[in-house]
């Protein structure tokens, strides 16, 4: 058989006129199903997790025991760390009810989700590593204070070479599940979008 | 039912036949066009406020559609490699009568094979838009339109002849 394009210009005309009339209840669903959308989605959902867990946190110095100077210290992180998420948690507020305009060029579209993505996926790692170092920073400081012997017992004996080999391990970690969680949550749509941009910005 | 309402939906029903072709590009799976389809009917009722008149609505419509394609996720199944034929297409079919919803059918399944840029220059070349409409639509120069829908009307023919049509 032998096709050409005008021949495929022809039936193309008349493709699709026969199929069913776009009912009112179509214009009445809610959802959307653009990378951004799930992103938010994500992100909303992770935001009731961790206003959970800073509701859990308050109450975690009595179910240790703590004593009251560590209470005190422990209080003082645990603003620290609602400061910051409040922080950050305005500004994927605000990312959340950006709205977008569809009918641009679709460079435009595309360019405009690939680093509005981007610049959320990026808040949303500070946020990670900036909690994460705060905890770690406390429980660095509550073994010194309150476990000393343990300092005493292992540490001390350590040449400061080995320590510092083991601060750098766990930083070093520390960001490798950080990036591992971000790229399975985020990632692959932003190297989807990524993937478009190319082929748009593909020069001959 | 709202003013408005009747009014976009009297419009897009019009030209429903642009939604359905975009569907169709992007996805090969029935559900998932349905799916696509859906979603674009959704981002032009979102964005019909913006819609002034100072393009033509079709215009506009294939815009928010390839827009909303380009970027369309289906439940993290979304099929991006390329697709094998259908093999209930007859693909060497030496009959000339060949009905023209064969043709259509397999050039829907040909199309698969194209990346979602590829995709969206076809699906506007066979709108008959000419390189400088192509190249609005689309955020790029009138020369880049030219040569990518040049090669990618290459590549199409590629991919069908390779199947056993003539073209």
């Amino acid at each position: 058989m032998v096709m050409n394009f005008d021949d495929l210009k022809n039936e193309w005309k008349a493709d699709g006129l026969e199929e069913t009339n776009i009912s009112e209840e179509m214009l009445k669903i809610k959802q959307a199903h653009t990378p951004i959308d799930i992103i938010r989605k994500k992100m909303k959902r992770e935001f009731y997790y961790q206003l959970l867990a800073l509701l859990f946190m308050t109450g975690l110095p009595y179910l240790l025991k703590l004593s009251a100077d560590m209470t005190m210290l422990y209080f003082v992180f645990f603003f620290i760390t609602c400061g910051f998420t409040g922080y950050y948690f305005v500004k994927f507020y605000r990312f959340y009810k950006n709205s977008y305009d569809m009918s641009v060029d679709s460079r435009k579209n595309i360019l405009w989700f690939y680093y509005e993505m981007k610049l959320n996926v990026e808040l949303y790692k500070a946020l990670t590593y900036i909690i994460v170092f705060i905890w770690v920073a406390f429980l660095s400081v509550f073994t010194l204070i309150e476990k000393a012997w343990v300092v005493d017992k292992f540490f001390n004996k350590l040449p400061p070479f080995y320590l510092l080999i083991n601060c750098f391990v766990t930083v070093l970690v520390i960001g490798v599940i950080t990036e591992l969680w971000a790229w399975h949550y985020y990632g692959k749509y932003l190297k989807r979008i990524k993937k478009i941009v190319d082929e748009l910005n593909y020069e001959h | 039912m709202k003013e408005t309402e009747a009014t976009f939906l009297a419009l897009i029903n019009h030209h429903k036949a642009i939604i359905h072709k975009v569907s169709k590009m992007y996805m090969d799976d029935a559900e998932q066009q349905r799916d696509l389809f859906q979603e674009i009917v959704l981002q032009l009722w979102k964005a019909y406020p913006t819609f002034k008149g100072n393009s033509k609505f079709t215009t506009w419509m294939y815009r928010v559609g390839l827009n909303t394609a380009l970027v369309y996720f289906k439940k993290d199944k979304r099929k991006v490699d390329k697709i094998a034929l259908d093999e209930n297409i007859d693909v060497i079919d030496v009959n000339e009568s060949e009905s023209k919803e064969e043709k259509l059918a397999y050039l829907y399944k040909a199309v698969q094979e194209l990346n979602a840029i590829e995709k969206a220059l076809i699906f506007l070349f066979l709108e008959n838009q000419s390189h400088r409409e192509i190249a609005e639509n689309l955020g790029i120069s009138e020369v880049n339109a030219r040569v990518k829908l040049k090669r990618t009307k290459e590549k199409l023919q590629f991919i069908i002849k390779k199947n056993g049509y003539e073209f």
